[in-house]
């Protein structure tokens, strides 16, 4: 088929398409038939477990395996030595001096974090691997862990990796608009020292791998449950002395991951070596300790906070200096640090910033692209910003809020990273929130609460999930990374019966790809969701991918869906062309619907078996030049442009979904506890393609938030540096008990830079972080407390409130 | 996270429990497994033995007799919480189950289990202190009744030899105007508590206090009894004032561990809060 073939313009009737249908992988998920790395079992296979350093911070002496290596049923052990002899270092995106930065697959020479992998074994069973684990000897030379970013910059700090030299692993500074200007015309200046803790996905099903490696073919087929492989592939691909031609990647079902599994190609990796020593299959999967323990955490940040502002409350400009605690090692770093870019101004119109960004390696677990990424951060400090600006200047905080946020008609909206904001309204999606809550009400009732000694705030917020990345934002990283766009494959096909397939060649971990893509395609077809098959599941063997696939940052419902409307209408385009034959028509007067291909406004129709039949099997009656088949690959492509280096400035982002949140909450005043009294949530994801589904990645994105904010948090200590929060009985991961009730309404600001006007939702941006700080303050207020951290549990709140009082005394 | 290996041993009743403490060292009774198996798969305890006497029958009732309530070792947390003897006659050792972890949790528990676990910050324990409730140990040579103030003696551990098992857990059937409440502060609901506050207040015909019993849990190596609050309660009308006073003294003769939910210092005045709370709540449940 020739590209002129394809007309650009097939219409779309949208029938499924913004439909509520349940989703197809519900059933087989809800009733524990959904099938993942751990039930695969392949036989003769082993079963991994990993040793672990006891140290934040030491060096590696000695390791002894022997006695290991004598219990009955351990096979392979693999240390630093085999991964050395398998592996080169992960290549990194810095430039230098970090870019020497030495990173493997399990700690070499030196541990780095409490957790890190020091050995893996293979065993018969897991039981008998852990008890061999106890069996391997370490000697390790303890040395000063860093475990705070700021004190990792003094210069007497104990360096992380002596190779770089220093632990500031990545520097620069962002200067848009006039900030000095700004500063010199502002009424006033607010300054902020603000924390954005760490915490994570901790996604039910945690990491696991099974390795195969076939001798014969020399194939080794790696099951996983990684999220974007094929990205990782090129981690794999340049570190690996394995020929990728060779390499295979499954993932089946995968149990949620928020970004952590994207981090999981050092386990495919080491388990990889460890089925090819032992010779046989090896599965491995992760323990919850192991989980929350082996970093994947989100980036934490300090923020040093200048806003220049007019007494009405305008924001003139912003200076911000981040110190962005990356942990142990780059992974995916510092590509947190720079994600603010998405979202420079956030949701408000204020031209001037200067970002002055440094991340940091510490002792702590490496972080991951964690829900939200980089972008949160980032956000939540222009809305703890901005609130104070309201509070210091006497002013009401969702005034000042309202007075700043772009306004609708001036969308789409180039920011000031040049980031390009597609559309929206935020202050009408900020007012329905807080209507949503009885926001008069609450305001009207509030003095009189707090004259009862009841602590009753409101809190609202506003964050943008910016989706559909482009990857040129690294080059702002390093000039030379080799990255640019984005992109997505897809492949469908008829099959002889008239059965239409599709292959899609992403990492669902809950957001319902198989669904959507049916829904779209059916529109297409003119069929239902019920008539296409969406292959579950990833297969490298099977499924077209390019460089940028994967499930991460929010953007399946734009390069996904593109890449399917494209092989959509081109597969349709030649189904079109062989009906017209059939029926003596042109294409162009032919209509679908149920299954078969139909002249316009008349009875005459072939079914698309009888297409199908034609196509691939009765070939000799395809009309001239028709290749006989009915199958076909489409790679979409985003519409970006490479960065300008000179300015820093990159269209970063395709479509910005927003959420705006609305809360009251009760502080208990004796004990610091914080009680959501009402939620409420508006949603504006562009078109939904399935509001049942939008919905869901809503409520737990709106549960992630408030657990991050009043619950999850991964402490460390800063003598040892122990993860002080290691089991669900410290790490508070939320339960329904926990959280309230929330009210969810939704607008549709269509994104005009994609084909459905779909924009991405599934991170959703943990707007409660913003909400409930706010909250928190407003109902502190007649106490003057500030809230500068983004986690606030009872203990840090109550010690807020006797401070405060004691100042006031 | 599997246990190192161990012998699995299965007796029919509890004198051959007893002999197969008494016979191997280092073994364990398996009860509900709730906290033991946890232990296990963390690694923090190994016996080589466990003796699992869920199979033995007769070990699960509640039956009042006399002023006391009885209850075997096997009777579960939700079978406490949802008993009519001990909702009716002792509500606050229902109102504490009622507060473990989740409904599976309550479903495997056993009272004897979290007593001899001895956990500070569990629930059962504090609020068995404030009852003064006894058990009785099984041992070889007999029998003996410990009671609840010499039980707990430290962090995770009892009175109870290696070689005893827990036959039988008896509370006070509590006396006419009675109020009781249990009260714990956590950060999730089904949390082990910062602090938790077990408040026992009986009154006289004249709406005097005649006897206040008072215990604190997650304060200490072991649940305490707040005895300097409960002598500012003792003798005097509970008015909002003796209330707050009294429960100033909450702090006295603690010493509260620190973690990352709650430094020792918070404790120590979450202890004052909870208590005030509880001895509000109490008093509020007194019936005419
Ligand atoms: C997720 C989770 C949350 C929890 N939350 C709470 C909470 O909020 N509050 C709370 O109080 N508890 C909580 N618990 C602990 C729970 O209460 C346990 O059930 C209890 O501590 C142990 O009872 P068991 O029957 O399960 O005992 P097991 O775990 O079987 O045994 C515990 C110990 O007691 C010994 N033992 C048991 N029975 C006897 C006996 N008859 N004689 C002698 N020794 C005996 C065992 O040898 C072992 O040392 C929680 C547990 C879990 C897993």
């Amino acid at each position: 088929m020739t590209e002129a073939l394809l007309s650009k313009e097939i219409p779309v009737p949208r029938k499924w398409v913004g439909t509520p249908i349940k989703a197809k992988e519900f059933p087989r998920l809800i009733t524990g038939q959904g099938r993942y790395v751990d039930d695969i079992k392949i036989p003769n296979m082993l079963y991994a477990a990993l040793l672990r350093s006891p140290y934040a911070h030491a060096k590696i002496k000695r390791i002894d395996t022997s006695k290991a290596e004598k219990l009955p049923g351990v096979v392979a052990i693999v240390t630093q030595e085999d991964v050395l002899k398998y592996c080169k270092p992960y290549p990194q995106i810095v430039p230098p001096p970090a870019d020497k930065l030495l990173d493997y697959c399990i700690a070499v020479d030196k541990v780095r974090f409490a957790g890190e992998p020091v050995a893996a074994v293979a065993a018969t069973e897991r039981a008998i691997a852990e008890d061999a684990c106890e069996l391997i000897e370490v000697e390790y030379e303890p040395l000063p862990p860093v475990m705070d970013a700021e004190e990792a910059l003094k210069p007497d700090a104990p360096l992380v990796h002596e190779e770089v030299g220093t632990n500031l692993v990545w520097h620069e500074v962002f200067d848009y608009g006039d900030v000095d200007k700004a500063f010199a015309e502002a009424d006033k200046v607010i300054s902020l020292k603000l924390h954005h803790h760490r915490y994570g996905g901790a996604p039910t099903e945690t990491h696991a791998v099974v390795a195969d490696y076939d001798k014969g073919t020399g194939v080794l087929t790696i099951y996983c449950n990684n999220q974007m492989p094929m990205f990782c592939m090129a981690l794999i691909g340049l570190s690996f002395n394995m020929p990728t031609d060779k390499i295979r990647i499954i993932t089946p079902d995968i149990g949620g991951g928020f970004g952590s599994k994207i981090l999981s190609y050092t386990y495919m990796m080491l388990i990889s070596i460890l089925a090819m020593k032992a010779g046989r299959p090896v599965k491995w999967m992760e323990d919850r300790r192991e989980n929350l323990a082996s970093g994947t955490h989100c980036n934490e940040a300090t923020f040093y906070v200048e806003a220049a502002v007019k007494k009405d409350g305008t924001i003139l400009g912003i200076k911000a200096k981040t110190l962005h605690d990356v942990g142990a090692y780059l992974r995916y770093e510092p590509v947190g640090a720079l994600l603010w870019i998405q979202v420079s101004s956030g949701p408000y119109r204020f031209k001037n910033l200067r970002m002055d960004v440094n991340a940091i390696v510490t002792n702590k677990g490496p972080v991951a692209p964690i829900r939200g990424y980089g972008r949160i951060q980032h956000l939540w400090m222009l809305e703890r910003t901005v609130e104070q600006v309201a509070r210091q200047l006497g002013l009401d905080p969702i005034e000042v809020k309202l007075k700043n946020y772009v306004r609708p008609e001036e969308m789409p909206y180039v920011s000031p990273s040049g980031a390009t904001y597609d559309s929206g309204d935020y202050p009408t999606a900020l007012k329905k929130a807080l209507q949503m809550i009885n926001y008069d009400e609450w305001r009207r009732k509030q003095p009189e609460l707090w004259r009862q000694g009841r602590f009753v705030g409101i809190g609202a917020a506003l964050f943008q999930d910016s989706g559909t990345n482009n990857f040129a934002q690294v080059r702002l990283i390093y000039k030379n990374n080799p990255f640019s766009g984005n992109s997505r494959m897809a492949e469908m096909w008829m099959d002889e019966f008239g059965r239409i397939i599709v292959a899609v060649g992403s990492n669902p971990h809950g957001q319902c790809h198989e669904t959507v893509v049916s829904q779209v395609v059916a529109d297409v077809f003119g069929v239902t969701p019920d008539d296409v098959f969406v292959v579950p599941g990833f297969d490298s063997w099977v499924h077209g991918w390019t460089g940028h696939s994967g499930s991460y940052a929010s953007q399946f419902a734009v390069s996904g869906i593109g890449a399917v409307l494209g092989a959509a209408k081109r597969l349709r385009e030649k189904i079109a062309t062989i009906a017209a034959h059939m029926l003596k028509a042109k294409p162009e007067d032919l209509e679908f619907k149920e299954g078969k291909v139909c002249v316009k406004g008349t009875d005459r129709c072939v079914a698309f078996w009888q297409v199908a039949n034609l196509a691939y099997r009765n070939n000799l009656e395809l009309p001239e030049g028709v290749e006989p088949g009915l199958r076909v690959i489409y790679t979409w492509k985003a519409p970006f442009k490479l960065p300008d280096l000179e300015k820093k400035t990159v269209n970063a982002t395709l479509t910005y979904s927003y959420q705006a949140h609305a809360c009251v909450v009760e502080v208990d005043p004796e004990t610091g506890k914080v009680k959501i009294l009402d939620y409420a949530v508006v949603d504006d994801c562009g078109v939904p393609i399935n509001p049942h589904i939008v919905e869901g990645q809503v409520h737990g994105s709106t549960m992630n938030g408030i657990a991050a904010a009043l619950f999850e948090e991964y402490v460390y200590s800063k003598d040892t540096g122990q993860l002080l929060a290691s089991t669900f009985m410290d790490y508070l991961f939320p339960t329904a008990l926990e959280i309230p009730d929330i009210k969810v309404d939704h607008m549709i600001s269509p994104s005009p830079f994609t084909e459905l006007g779909t924009k991405g939702v599934g991170e959703g941006s943990l707007v409660p972080l913003g909400s409930i700080a706010g909250a928190i303050e407003d109902a502190l207020s007649p106490l003057g407390v500030v809230i500068t951290d983004s986690h606030n549990p009872p203990e840090r709140i109550y010690r807020m409130i006797k401070e405060a009082q004691k100042k006031r005394k | 996270m599997i246990p190192r290996s161990f012998e699995y041993l299965r007796p029919s009743t509890l004198q051959e429990a007893v002999q197969l403490l008494d016979k191997y060292e280092e073994s364990k009774i398996l009860a509900g497994g709730q906290s033991l198996i946890a232990l296990m798969k963390l690694r923090l305890a190994s016996p080589k033995y466990i003796i699992d006497i869920t199979r033995i029958p007769g070990l699960s009732y509640v039956k009042e007799e006399g002023n006391k309530i009885l209850i075997g070792p096997l009777t579960t947390h939700d079978t406490v919480e949802n008993s009519p003897i001990i909702r009716n006659k002792c509500p606050i050792l229902s109102e504490a189950a009622s507060r473990i972890g989740d409904q599976q949790i309550r479903n495997r528990g056993t009272i004897a289990g979290t007593l001899c676990h001895a956990d500070p910050s569990a629930d059962v324990p504090t609020t068995f202190l404030a009852l003064d409730g006894e058990v009785v140990a099984m041992g070889k040579d007999g029998e003996r009744v410990i009671k609840a103030k010499d039980f707990f003696q430290d962090f995770f551990t009892t009175a109870l030899n290696p070689n005893e098992v827990v036959k039988e857990v008896r509370v006070p059937v509590l006396p006419p105007k009675t109020g009781t409440a249990y009260i714990k502060h956590a950060r999730r609901e089904g949390d082990f508590a910062i602090v938790a506050v077990a408040a026992i207040i009986t009154l006289d015909e004249n709406n005097v206090c005649k006897s206040a019993s008072i215990s604190l849990g997650s304060v200490g190596p072991t649940p305490l009894r707040a005895v300097e609050v409960e002598n500012a309660l003792v003798g005097k009308k509970l008015t909002d004032e003796v209330i707050v006073a009294a429960s100033e003294l909450a702090d006295r003769g603690i010493s509260p561990p620190s973690d990352i939910h709650g430094s020792a210092e918070y404790r120590a005045e979450m202890a004052k809060v909870f208590t005030k709370r509880a001895i509000r709540l109490a008093l509020s449940r007194i019936g005419g």
